[in-house]
């Protein structure tokens, strides 16, 4: 191809791109950029006093504060507890539904991607009057069933409340992979399943050996987007318990949220944003570079 | 060629962000210099009485329209995500031409940051003398600076549930006539409510801040406690009296630190009968229980409500006061910032100003207008009864520095009392932890 006509492809190229990327540019990069310069400042709303450069300040006072910390575990926690299981439930549920024959199986991803076309807010509020302390169907059900005595303030006792947050997140995360995982078991290469049967192995080593490793990609597409969505765990919180009782449900997003547009600290908060995105980042690297080596 | 470009480009793009995070004006920017009256406003409103109503709002705009030929866009804001809303919009420089709303939004947080007019050319002699002293005060940042003319206000107060009340025998504990009781007769009635249903009765509600105007009145009127200095200059709630407080609602049986609720909720429970008092209730609720437009004074399956001064020792209430008037946003431009004093004089200091209240279910901000006197309610008994907890109006101490920090606190706070063993060292403690948090916010 000639120089000429290789620009020429080029300049068309980037061309095309120059849409999407404006809006990546102004929408995604430059607040990234002014994230992680706002972190360096003590910045607040007021008109009045100029923003003061403090250097890596909000950084040591993040791991000072208690609450950020807190936040961080509970982050942590949700992380730990819904990634493994999200992944490992919808790889069941997907192994059992994908040779059904096509109208059940389209009632099953019906039935569990429903929640997640389904608005957060309509969800949560749902969730909300079955967790009610008064007349909640929870409390009705296990005091009719003789279980507990007296309601459980599900959502105002630090013991339960965070693990109500994750039951909810699970039912909301579950429904794409399940999707995806149908349709990666629907592609593992039939003549290798075949082949190994013939050979005598057993549906464990089927699946170990052949389905596991044709399916990784996606579970590794399922493994960094459920951690991600895991981490900016955020919505749930603030529309059921704005992160108490005690911060029991305090996450790293949701005290963000709260710093920057309650305290108007947005040095503060976007400090807390640089930092939650390192772990994502180191997290994702990490599951990259093990599924790699798989 | 390429690599130099990209880092040009980037280099560029960062200094673009630093020139933007540095650009803070150290002063308030000047007011522009275009001379005539806009020809369109918008003005956000807060959910205040029916100023939240499209309907209502809409009659008031048109006539002010018809007379001056302005336009009035308007937005709804909710209290849910309103701050955040006008938050991100004041600090991206696109905000209103008006918001309405109380003193500790636009005078103690907008306007001491920064972003409002300074209105005090509104008030005349007149006009300061025909305003409630309390409500013209909280406007004022300082003796040369208003940031809020106020429209309306009331007394928040505690609603009842009297058919629970009589068949718990509990009424005798209240006086109906003055609507007053003592902390005594409160607790003699709280038992009495528990002993027939044997259930929370009454929530001290704490998942966040709505309706906590209902919990500070309640915690600080039991035992005379009090919320802040009379300078308005440090939170003093972690007085002996508040700890006082609230140990007897912890040891109250019937009486529940509930951190699943707000006071949105505690008022849905109220009005459906699951509660037998609520702590968030005022005028506008009193009118329109849970907003459910199902009769006035009225529960769900149709028990009457009374409203009730907060308990004190002595029966005499210090009552949370809300004040609600409008507040202009400096846009930088006298064309606009003209033509919302405008709306302000239409809607607050002038014949139509009746008009404006009614449709806040509250009580005029203001006796009379330019000396002629302001009968709005004279017609409507209930109205005409609440008036009697007006009196009782105690310090408006919502514009003291750092009150958005101090409003979390003290919800934080009631959850950690609530989620503590109910002894008075942890109470203490937890108290302790955060008013000092809250007069941190506000040094």
């Amino acid at each position: 191809m000639s120089p000429a006509l290789r620009r020429r492809e080029n300049i068309s190229g980037y061309l095309f791109l120059l849409p999407s990327l404006v809006f990546f540019v102004g929408f995604v990069v430059i607040p990234m950029i002014m994230c992680v310069v706002t972190s360096f400042y003590d910045a607040n709303m007021n008109l009045n006093t100029p923003d003061v450069f403090i250097g890596f300040g909000n950084y040591v006072e993040l791991w000072q504060d208690p609450v950020f910390i807190k936040a961080l575990v509970n982050t942590f926690i949700i992380v730990g507890v819904s990634v493994p299981f999200v992944c490992a439930f919808s790889l069941w549920v997907a192994s059992v539904i994908y040779k059904m024959r096509e109208g059940l199986l389209s009632f099953f991803r019906i039935v569990f991607y429903l929640p997640v076309v389904t608005g957060s807010v309509a969800v949560t509020v749902v969730w909300k009057w079955m967790y009610n302390n008064y007349y909640g169907i929870f409390n009705h059900l296990l005091k009719g069933a003789g279980i507990i005595d007296s309601n459980i303030n599900w959502l105002g006792d630090p013991k339960y409340a965070l693990w109500c947050i994750i039951i909810i997140l699970l039912t909301t995360s579950v429904g794409q992979p399940i999707v995806l995982y149908v349709s990666a078991l629907s592609n593992v290469d039939q003549s290798l399943v075949e082949a190994a049967e013939v050979d005598g192995a057993t549906n464990f080593q089927v699946f170990w050996r052949i389905k596991w490793r044709q399916i990784m990609p996606t579970t590794l597409y399922i493994l960094v987007i459920t951690t991600i969505n895991s981490f900016q765990c955020f919505a749930l919180i603030q529309l059921l318990t704005s992160g108490g009782p005690n911060y029991a449900t305090e996450t790293v997003m949701y005290y963000i949220y709260y710093t920057a547009f309650k305290l108007y600290r947005f040095g503060y908060g976007n400090a807390m944003g640089v930092i939650l995105a390192i772990f994502i980042g180191l997290l994702s690297a990490l599951q990259f570079r093990l599924a790699k080596e798989k | 060629m390429k690599k130099i470009l990209s880092i040009a480009i980037a280099l560029l793009m960062i200094a673009g962000v630093f020139a933007c995070n540095t650009g803070k004006p150290a002063d308030n920017p000047d007011q522009g210099n275009s001379g005539d009256t806009a020809k369109e406003i918008t003005l956000w409103t807060y959910p205040i009485g029916n100023w939240g109503d499209e309907a209502t709002v809409k009659t008031l705009t048109d006539a002010f329209t018809a007379e001056t030929g302005i336009a009035v866009k308007v937005e709804y804001l909710t209290y849910a995500d309103g701050d955040d809303k006008v938050n991100t919009a004041l600090t991206g420089k696109a905000g209103p031409d008006l918001i309405m709303e109380g003193p500790e939004r636009l005078v103690a947080n907008w306007g001491a940051n920064g972003y409002m007019v300074n209105i005090a050319d509104m008030f005349d002699a007149t006009d300061k003398s025909e305003i409630n002293a309390a409500a013209l005060s909280a406007c004022f940042a300082d003796d040369k600076t208003a940031y809020e003319y106020p429209l309306v206000m009331t007394a928040h107060c505690m609603g009842i549930n009297l058919n629970a009340f009589k068949e718990a025998g509990a009424d005798q504990y209240i006086n109906t006539d003055t609507h007053t009781w003592t902390t005594e007769q409160f607790t003699n009635a709280v038992k009495a409510l528990y002993a027939k249903y044997g259930d929370t009765v009454g929530a001290v509600f704490c998942n966040g801040q709505g309706g906590d105007q209902g919990t500070r009145a309640l915690v600080n009127n039991l035992y005379g406690g009090t919320f802040t200095n009379a300078e308005h200059t440090a939170y003093t709630w972690d007085d002996a009296k508040n700890i006082q407080a609230l140990k007897a609602l912890y040891d109250l049986e019937g009486i529940a630190y509930d951190a699943s609720i707000v006071g949105g909720d505690e008022i849905a429970n109220f009005y459906n009968g699951i509660f037998k008092m609520a702590f968030c209730w005022n005028i506008a609720q009193q009118q329109n229980p849970n907003s459910a437009g199902t009769g006035a004074g009225k529960t769900a399956n149709g028990d009457e409500i009374v409203f009730m001064a907060f308990p004190s020792q002595d029966g005499k209430a210090q009552l949370q006061g809300g004040i609600w008037g409008f507040g202009i946003v400096n846009n930088n431009d006298n064309a606009r910032i003209e033509a919302a004093k405008k709306f302000i004089k239409f809607m607050a200091d002038s014949e139509h100003t009746a008009d404006a209240v009614r449709a806040s279910n509250f009580f005029a901000a203001r006796s009379a207008v330019e000396g002629k006197a302001l009968d709005v309610w004279s017609s409507d008994p209930i109205m005409a009864e609440y008036t009697k907890l007006m009196p009782m109006l105690g310090d408006y101490y919502q514009v003291t520095k750092g009150w958005a920090a101090a409003r979390t606190a003290w919800w934080n706070m009631l959850q950690k009392v609530g989620a503590s063993d109910g002894s008075e060292a942890a109470i203490s403690a937890a108290v302790a932890e955060y008013c000092t948090q809250a007069n941190d916010g506000a040094k």
